[in-house]
């Protein structure tokens, strides 16, 4: 296995979790502004349903990165701009786990609990309190435009590496 | 003679345990009114914040035992502000034309102990259908407790039509789960 490359495991997770957040954004964005109608019903707990998907598998992705080499970063690059790099993914993933959590005490504060797939049933964080899930809601969203901020900063800033830079780094994501 | 004490004993135990209640209202802060339905296969839980009770209830002469709730739908708690308001609607509850559910009672029945069967009737949206509804007192630091839930559907009252009256959007069946404290 080449060093300076994610293995599979990592590459495959960081691809279908990128992929499944898009979907969750888009569809997340465009259910809020729906009239309550059996559509939107059917929306929303799609939406659930990816969202705990993510959880669970961002939980594995730490784990997993927990367990395995990370590829080194090229050498090139300052101490600053390493420590910007760490903070940054940091934050990504935190708000991988913080933002379906979000999502499930807004669920769960407005008196629905979530039934992954309609099979498993999730336990109810909180009791049932519509003021809270209000703020839950507000706190889900903020940190859906941060999290879209993060993501550019790591686009952007991945796409600098291979055709500013030229170092090739997005051969480390590739399969 | 042996079945003949046991029921005096029950009875006894009975009349012990619940002596008879006035005709009166409940505590409103310990009694709840909760109901949980099921949209998209998940439960949904609400409650109704407001409703009248007016019970006279006689172990001893179940006859004469009353009772008869009203709830102001329009005190509904929902999910959202945006499903409150959708549930007053024409589709739902209809509450500016429909604004109270009221069920009551026509006979009590004893099931042993402490607890009952309520046969009554229960209207909703201008439409009136019998129900019988478990009952059964407890006593919780001195207060009598009067509990049980029923299911009921909600096509059998319109409620929830036209786009609404899909089940697997929201479930036919919302169970109805009270508990009214009496006021001594």
């Amino acid at each position: 296995m080449n060093q300076y490359k994610y293995d599979t495991t990592a590459i495959t997770l960081h691809w279908l979790v990128a992929l499944l957040i898009v979907i969750a954004f888009s569809v997340g964005h465009y259910m809020a502004d729906l009239d309550l109608s059996p559509w939107k019903l059917k929306v929303f707990a799609w939406h659930k349903w990816v969202g705990v998907t993510i959880f669970g598998l961002v939980l594995f992705r730490m784990m997993w990165r927990a367990t395995h080499v990370v590829p080194p970063l090229p050498a090139g690059m300052s101490e600053l701009m390493r420590k910007i790099s760490g903070l940054g993914h940091l934050g990504i993933y935190l708000l991988m786990l913080a933002i379906p959590l979000t999502g499930w005490l807004h669920s769960s504060a407005a008196g629905v609990t979530v039934v992954y797939f309609n099979v498993i049933t999730l336990p109810d964080l909180v009791q049932k309190n519509k003021e809270l899930s209000n703020l839950f809601k507000e706190v889900h969203e903020l940190l859906n435009w941060t999290l879209l901020g993060l993501v550019i900063l790591h686009v952007v800033a991945a796409l600098k590496h291979q055709f500013v830079d030229k170092d090739n780094l997005l051969n480390r994501m590739r399969w | 003679m042996k079945n003949y004490g046991l029921g005096i004993a029950c009875v006894l135990w009975g009349a012990l345990t619940i002596s008879s209640v006035g005709a009166g209202g409940i505590i409103p802060d310990t009694s709840s009114l909760i109901f949980v339905g099921k949209q998209m296969g998940a439960p949904v839980e609400g409650r109704f914040k407001h409703f009248d009770v007016d019970i006279t209830f006689k172990p001893t002469n179940l006859a004469q035992s009353h009772a008869k709730i009203e709830v102001d739908l329009a005190s509904i708690d929902l999910a959202s502000d945006e499903s409150e308001t959708e549930i007053k609607r024409k589709s739902w509850f209809n509450v500016a034309v429909f604004p109270k559910a009221v069920f009551e009672s026509t006979a009590f029945h004893a099931l042993g102990g402490d607890r009952y069967e309520v046969a009554g009737r229960l209207s909703i949206k201008g439409i009136t259908r019998d129900m019988t509804v478990p009952l059964q007192f407890r006593t919780v630091a001195g207060i009598r407790v009067a509990e049980g839930s029923v299911v009921i559907r909600r096509s059998d009252f319109r409620i929830g039509e036209g786009v609404w009256a899909d089940p697997e959007s929201v479930a036919e069946e919302v169970q109805v789960r009270y508990k009214m404290a009496l006021k001594p």
